[in-house]
């Protein structure tokens, strides 16, 4: 699959990167890419069910783009909220829907964290897939 | 320094993420000794077969082995009867229907904010069904049990549910004073000792208690078995909970007749490798002076409860000298998660999360800790290891 050009350079980037800690420290910095969405919006319906943590993300469509704000307790959470954000943010509606989380098994992510935040990973990729769906 | 005691775990030999394995998730389960794996694969190899009721050579072996496990355990912690299952949770629920069901109608059950969910659950679901009032124990600040109110509480109380030492804390109850008001009051009492056996030498019938349930994994041996042990007058009062194989001694088509040993409550075929394991893992602990290692580990887990409050941690702990050798800290800005996470990378192994004791992270205001727990095979070394990797990501990260 074909990925947008942004989503790309960071699955070249994470694949570049050996050190198990040097990654996460990538994804902790990534953190500051998402768009807050406040702790005083964190509501029932904003949040991801199954994540060991406080995780909330909302999707909103502006002119046909998709536009996601997503805030979490854990720095880490927030990260992989951040790489989400690098790749749909922005994009037009058609081109997110196309993704799958097949990309961050690319871009190998997923190995560097245990199978309950892989599985938050994946339950926050749904939860804002089925939200781009509704808002379509 | 590497100790003899590490030699006897093949595990602690791997490599993680680069690093020398340093596991301190020992309250989750522990390592298990050369010994045991090598007991488990001897059956397996040479001794597999059904036990009790076939005559041939082998269950005959496998029936000898599976017992042995039974008498070891006995005499272990001085029980008069000991029902195997899989583990604290099956004992306890084993508890709640086979002495409960029968014996706690319309009486109150007390239990405290410190147990673990296993000791909360199998008591809410018999409540349900039977409207018994459940009591909570309440944590004070200091993190030990309100013992006032506990007395308040005995009153009418059929049984009273208590964790030996808590998983979360360390912290050891007053096990003894809880027994004599309890019995004073005609309240049974029920032991959680899944934290506390593997950390010291629990005489049951000396305590006093009435039952007591623990699990293998968590003293070296293997996963998948636990066991119940029981006074006379209480085992005396159980009524079979689960039906079919080996629970019985007749069945006919109007009904039928059960064993009047604990084979009572062990239907169907039991988990006779893991008894086997068991056995050889308490033959491995009896080599060690436990009351030593309880003092080494109880040292190093002080060292590490110290070092972690100058680098800012909370602690929840209060390691007195019978608590078991538990950490449990909390950074004020790092999530205990991502703790992990990082503590992982560099090939040490923690827990986080509510350690299955939500109501005692609630009391406490948070929702999980990060816990670092020792077991014998751990050393000063690894605790500084461990120390300073949390000073390396403390300084990357936080």
């Amino acid at each position: 699959m074909t990925y947008p050009e942004q989503l790309m350079e960071l699955i070249e980037d994470f694949q570049s990167i050996e050190d198990r800690m040097e990654r996460l420290e990538y994804v902790f910095d990534l953190a500051s890419e998402v768009n807050e969405l406040p702790v005083e919006a964190w509501t029932d319906s904003t949040r991801i069910h199954g994540c060991q943590s406080e995780a909330h993300v909302r999707v909103d469509i502006d002119n046909n783009n998709v536009r996601l704000y997503a805030g979490a307790d854990s720095k880490l959470v927030q990260g992989l909220m951040g790489i989400l954000t690098i790749a749909i943010d922005h994009q037009p509606i058609e081109i997110a829907r196309n993704l799958t989380p097949d990309f961050a098994m690319t871009m190998g992510i997923l190995n560097s964290l245990s199978p309950s935040r892989s599985n938050g990973f994946r339950n926050m990729f749904d939860k804002v897939m089925s939200e781009i769906s509704e808002e379509e | 320094m590497r100790m003899a005691i590490q030699d006897d775990f093949p595990i602690l030999q791997r490599q993680v993420n680069g690093h020398r394995l340093i596991y301190l998730d020992n309250a989750a389960t522990t390592q298990k000794p050369s010994t045991v794996i090598n007991a488990m694969n001897d059956y397996y190899t040479k001794h597999n077969a059904n036990v009790h009721r076939a005559v041939h050579t082998l269950a005959g072996e496998a029936t000898d082995g599976y017992e042995a496990c039974r008498t070891s355990l006995k005499s272990w912690f001085n029980a008069e009867r000991c029902i195997l299952t899989s583990g604290t949770t099956e004992a306890i629920n084993l508890a709640a229907h086979a002495w409960g069901h029968p014996q706690l109608k319309g009486r109150a059950i007390v239990l405290t904010e410190m147990e673990h969910h296993s000791d909360i659950v199998p008591w809410q679901m018999l409540a349900e069904t039977f409207g018994n009032e459940l009591r909570y124990v309440p944590v004070k600040q200091d993190l030990t049990l309100d013992m006032e109110a506990f007395e308040a509480s005995i009153e009418g109380a059929g049984l009273v549910c208590v964790v030996h030492t808590s998983n979360v804390l360390g912290v050891r109850n007053p096990i003894e004073e809880i027994i004599e008001i309890a019995h004073k009051h005609g309240a049974k009492v029920l032991l959680d000792a899944a934290q506390g056996a593997p950390h010291c030498q629990i005489d049951m019938t000396e305590l006093g208690a009435d039952m007591m349930a623990l699990s293998a994994h968590k003293m070296c041996g293997p996963t998948g078995i636990g066991c119940l042990l029981v006074n006379e007058d209480t085992f005396q009062e159980m009524k079979p909970f689960m039906g079919g194989g080996d629970m019985i001694e007749t069945v006919t088509l109007e009904g039928s007749t059960y064993q009047t040993n604990e084979h009572r409550f062990e239907a169907g075929t039991p988990r006779i490798a893991e008894a086997i394991g068991w056995n050889a893992a308490l033959d491995y602990l009896a080599t060690l002076n436990l009351e030593e290692q309880h003092l080494r580990l109880l040292n190093i887990a002080r060292h590490v409860a110290d070092a972690l409050r100058a680098m800012g941690m909370t602690v929840y702990g209060r390691h007195d000298d019978e608590d078991s050798s538990v950490v449990s800290f909390l950074h004020p800005t790092l999530h205990s998660e991502d703790f992990a996470h990082l503590l992982d990378a560099c090939g040490v192994a923690v827990r986080t999360g509510h350690h299955c004791a939500q109501p005692l992270l609630n009391r406490l205001g948070i929702s999980g800790t990060v816990r670092a727990s020792f077991y014998i095979y751990n050393t000063m070394q690894d605790a500084d290891e461990f120390l300073g990797h949390v000073g390396d990501i403390l300084e990357r990260f936080a």
